[in-house]
């Protein structure tokens, strides 16, 4: 694990052996250097808001994707997503849901809200293994961000 | 008098024995005659007279009345007013008009503005009849609508269950998988991580569990898969079966080819579906054809023709066929004939073909013989747009699919 301003993955994930897993496929692909878990959904928007126990975390720096579970305590996935892509600090940021549903109606409102991908984790751990590979590389590796800051993305979104 | 309780005073509600009588009369001798004329008819009368509104009011709020009788004119107040009054207090009493002299345009006015019935003073002997009538009129009315409270009801309480039906899927969607993916992915890493320091039957025996885990998510899925026939299927648009069954043959090209099936296609209608669904449908009915293929290249037919109302589908192949006895047995969810390793699946798709069906107001069936291949039907009401063309659609013959030789 890492501190919460090098972070490059920020897992959201409540069941300590999912996170155990995801950490375990992460890990063997050589990315889980700069990986950091939060246990809830109220955890993850402080995370990304840099507020309570993160209030010394930077807008700067926001991880280069958050791996979003749709179950989890206090303040579900979907809500977390609300917040994120609702706000101009924090709206570049890319989220994936990651969870065992396939359901349409949590699809539907996922992408209603903006996320940038929506993966069903694999019963079977090596489909889990190869899936969680892909979806760090393209996002890690694949996937090009601007260089700009969110404040300044947020900044250029506002002109006319 | 304003007021005088005759016969003294009843509990509120009081037993269904006896007749309850407002009498909304000024004059105490005519309100006695009407009373008494009921009496010999064989009422057991309890009865309350008045002469004000603001005492027909207090006399509702007191006691639950089976009739009222009304003068059609008194010095202060109008029969009709009765009738605003219960109105108002949201009470279903039938009200008689009694009257000495009332012009026919009248009375039938009252009784427009809901006066169960009027009786004229010199004609006092239609009394008892209309009131009987009228006990009758408002019983029936009670019974309507309790029959329509107790559907109402019904129609609430499979709502609800339909709801918790729902619920329980997403439930399983989410909470069943969780930890079925963990017991799978544990005993995955178990076997990597020890491979070397296991035996031979410890490596079987981990295959089974995630094997077991495995097949128990298919399950969960087919499951889903199922219920959500029931949630998605809203839409009643017209969809080209046509379409339809084109989009469904692009979803199974890559089994088609494999096994170099031939399907032919005549043209189809257009039918009040959910568009999703029916494609789902064929693409059920042709995989199948697929699936349980004869010795020969698999042939596939799919047609329609019209029966009176109805369109009637048919998707006709040369495959293994199903028994007699198990022509019922195919379309129940998670019943199987073959073993996996025959054939695999879980049994699910006919379940959903038939629920897609009935959910659309139309049956399915097969007619087929063991080893002399399938005839899957299923009906779809005609769109009321072509119900009035009663022209039959020409049977022209083309080739649909050319992913055979």
């Amino acid at each position: 694990m890492t501190t919460p301003n090098e972070v490059d993955i920020l897992l959201v994930e409540d069941n300590p052996d999912d996170l155990e897993l995801t950490l375990h496929a992460l890990r063997r692909e050589n990315l889980a250097n700069n990986v950091f878990a939060v246990r809830d959904g109220e955890e993850a928007l402080e995370f990304l808001f840099c507020t309570g126990r993160f209030s010394g975390r930077s807008f700067d720096r926001h991880p280069r994707l958050v791996l979003l579970d749709l179950k989890l305590p206090k303040l579900n996935g979907l809500e977390v997503l609300k917040r994120v892509k609702q706000d101009p600090r924090t709206k570049s940021v890319p989220v994936v849901i990651l969870t065992s549903s396939k359901e349409e109606r949590d699809l539907v409102a996922s992408y209603n809200l903006g996320v940038n991908s929506y993966i069903q984790k694999p019963v079977d751990f090596d489909q889990f293994r190869k899936t969680v590979k892909s979806a760090g590389l393209y996002w890690m590796v694949i996937n090009q961000r601007p260089l700009s800051t969110p404040a300044q993305i947020a900044a250029a979104a506002a002109q006319p | 008098m304003s007021s005088a309780t005759i016969n003294g005073e009843r509990k509120n509600g009081g037993t269904s024995r006896g007749l309850r009588v407002l009498v909304i009369e000024d004059a105490p001798a005519d309100a006695e005659i009407e009373i008494a004329e009921l009496r010999r008819n064989g009422f057991e009368v309890y009865a309350d007279v008045v002469d004000t509104a603001d005492r027909v009011r207090e006399r509702l709020a007191r006691t639950q009345y089976d009739v009222i009788l009304a003068d059609y004119n008194l010095p202060n107040f109008r029969g009709m007013d009765a009738l605003d009054i219960l109105r108002q207090k949201n009470l279903n009493i039938p009200v008689i008009l009694v009257t000495g002299a009332l012009s026919s345009e009248i009375a039938v006015d009252c009784v427009k503005q809901g006066a169960t019935d009027y009786v004229l003073k010199d004609h006092l002997a239609r009394l008892s009849a209309s009131v009987r009538r009228a006990l009758e009129e408002t019983r029936l009315r009670e019974e309507r609508a309790r029959v329509q409270r107790q559907l109402a009801d019904k129609v609430e309480e499979l709502a609800r269950s339909n709801t918790d039906l729902e619920q329980f899927a997403y439930v399983a969607s989410h909470d069943l998988q969780e930890p079925l993916r963990m017991v799978s992915a544990y005993t995955q890493l178990l076997a990597e991580r020890y491979r070397s320091k296991l035996d031979e039957t410890a490596d079987r025996y981990i295959g089974y569990a995630v094997e077991g885990a495995t097949r128990m998510q298919a399950l969960l899925e087919d499951l889903l898969a199922f219920s959500r026939v029931g949630r998605n299927g809203e839409s009643r648009a017209l969809s080209d079966a046509n379409i339809a069954v084109n989009e469904a043959i692009k979803n199974l090209t890559i089994a088609l080819k494999e096994q170099g099936v031939i399907v032919t296609c005549t043209p189809l209608p257009t039918v009040p579906a959910d568009r999703f669904q029916l494609v789902q449908l064929f693409q059920n009915l042709i995989g199948n054809a697929i699936k349980f293929r004869g010795k020969a290249i698999p042939r596939i037919t799919v047609s329609a023709e019209r029966q009176g109302e109805e369109w009637v589908f048919s998707v006709m192949d040369n495959g293994i066929g199903v028994a007699p006895e198990h022509r019922d047995l195919i379309f129940k969810i998670f019943q199987r004939l073959h073993t996996r390793t025959e054939y695999p699946g879980n049994g699910v798709g006919l379940a959903i073909c038939k629920k897609i069906v009935e959910q659309h107001g139309g049956r399915i069936w097969v007619d087929s013989e063991l080893g002399q291949g399938s005839n899957f039907r299923f009906t779809f009401p005609a769109a009321a747009a072509d119900r009035a063309d009663k022209k039959e659609q020409a049977h022209e013959l083309y080739a649909q699919n050319s992913a055979g030789r």
